[in-house]
């Protein structure tokens, strides 16, 4: 039964079957709002399309899709476009990173680098 | 991408997993990660930070009273539903809603014969200029694998259930082509105006899950 994860791609799943519907709504954290006007703006500009960013989540694989959640897909999936483009590298966004998390742990008065 | 530190953990089960709520405001791997990139392109002059403040502004203004102003237009100006159905976006960028993106708007006329359901199987396209953002389950694997292969199914989960007689149709949104439920206005509302008409149109029944109901007691 391997041909399925060939024919089936992560985000194809019409048609299957599937659990009950959980029909709970979720209010987004503003990060996920952040998430969410980036990948407009992206697209505005022309960075990453919305056929483009559906692309790269599906590539993150079935298990990083299973695993992640919805906007925690996009922004891995913005990176490893942005990297294939060549308009970010991995060293600047690994070091942006560690300065963001430096920073918001400051901002909070945690002392600098816990949990590093 | 190899150090992924992710903040699974909390118990309960359902199809998309989400960062646990944390107290302490400690920001999850991937909340520093889509801070950093945005940073390092705003620094580089890519776009403004204003533009993503804008953006969230945008967001937060759309909301589904704004797809049920156009549903409860379309049920009492006649020429405004001919041209609704004619060409979606144009008419309703002519009520002054913006399409900030470059997605078409097909709206489908539920009527006594056919019930119309939108979904977006592949992931969440959603008619978001008049909607707002998604509800969950609509981006999740239950809605999304089921409404296209048994929708009376999912239909009754949303305690709705149709005569067999009623054509069900499944629109899958894509990233172009977005679609809209014209509901049925419900029968015994012809003394309702305009607006009271809006306040009954629900997100849902203009996914197509739901009818638009009156409330208990107001039939005349």
């Amino acid at each position: 039964m391997s041909d399925v994860i060939v024919t089936r791609l992560p985000n194809d799943v019409g048609g299957l079957s599937a659990a009950p519907i959980d029909q709970s709504d979720h209010v987004l954290a503003p990060w996920e709002k952040r998430c969410h006007a980036l990948a407009d703006v992206l697209d505005f500009h022309k960075l990453i399309n919305t056929e483009e960013k559906r692309r790269g989540v599906e590539a993150l694989g079935s298990e990083i899709v299973g695993k992640l959640s919805y906007y925690e897909r996009w922004a891995v999936a913005f990176a490893n476009i942005l990297f294939q483009k060549g308009v970010l590298t991995p060293e600047d966004l690994a070091k942006r990173m560690r300065e963001v998390e430096r920073r918001l742990a400051a901002e909070r008065g945690d002392s600098p680098g816990a949990g590093i | 991408m190899t150090e992924a530190r992710t903040n699974r953990g909390h118990d309960h089960d359902h199809g998309d997993p989400h960062a646990p709520i944390v107290a302490d405001g400690q920001p999850s791997y991937y909340e520093i990660m889509e801070t950093a990139i945005r940073e390092l392109l705003v620094e580089r002059g890519h776009f403004t930070a204003a533009e993503i403040h804008r953006q969230i502004d945008l967001l937060d203004s759309r909301t589904p009273a704004l797809g049920a102003a156009i549903v409860a237009r379309a049920w009492t100006d006649p020429a405004f539903k001919v041209r609704l159905l004619a060409d979606g976006r144009a008419t309703v960028e002519d009520l002054g809603i913006s399409f900030y993106d470059d997605t078409g708007l097909v709206v489908l006329e539920n009527t006594p014969e056919v019930h119309h359901l939108i979904v977006c199987t592949l992931c969440s396209c959603y008619p978001r200029p008049v909607l707002g953002l998604p509800p969950e389950w609509y981006k999740l694997k239950p809605y999304r694998a089921r409404a296209v292969a048994e929708p009376r199914s999912v239909l009754a989960e949303f305690g709705t259930v149709l005569p067999d007689e009623v054509e069900i149709q499944v629109h899958d949104s894509t990233s172009m082509a977005r679609y809209l439920v014209l509901p049925r206005r419900p029968d015994g509302s012809d003394h309702l105006s305009e607006a009271e008409l809006a306040a009954l149109v629900t997100r849902d029944a203009m996914i197509g899950v739901r009818l638009v109901e009156l409330p208990q007691g107001s039939r005349s």
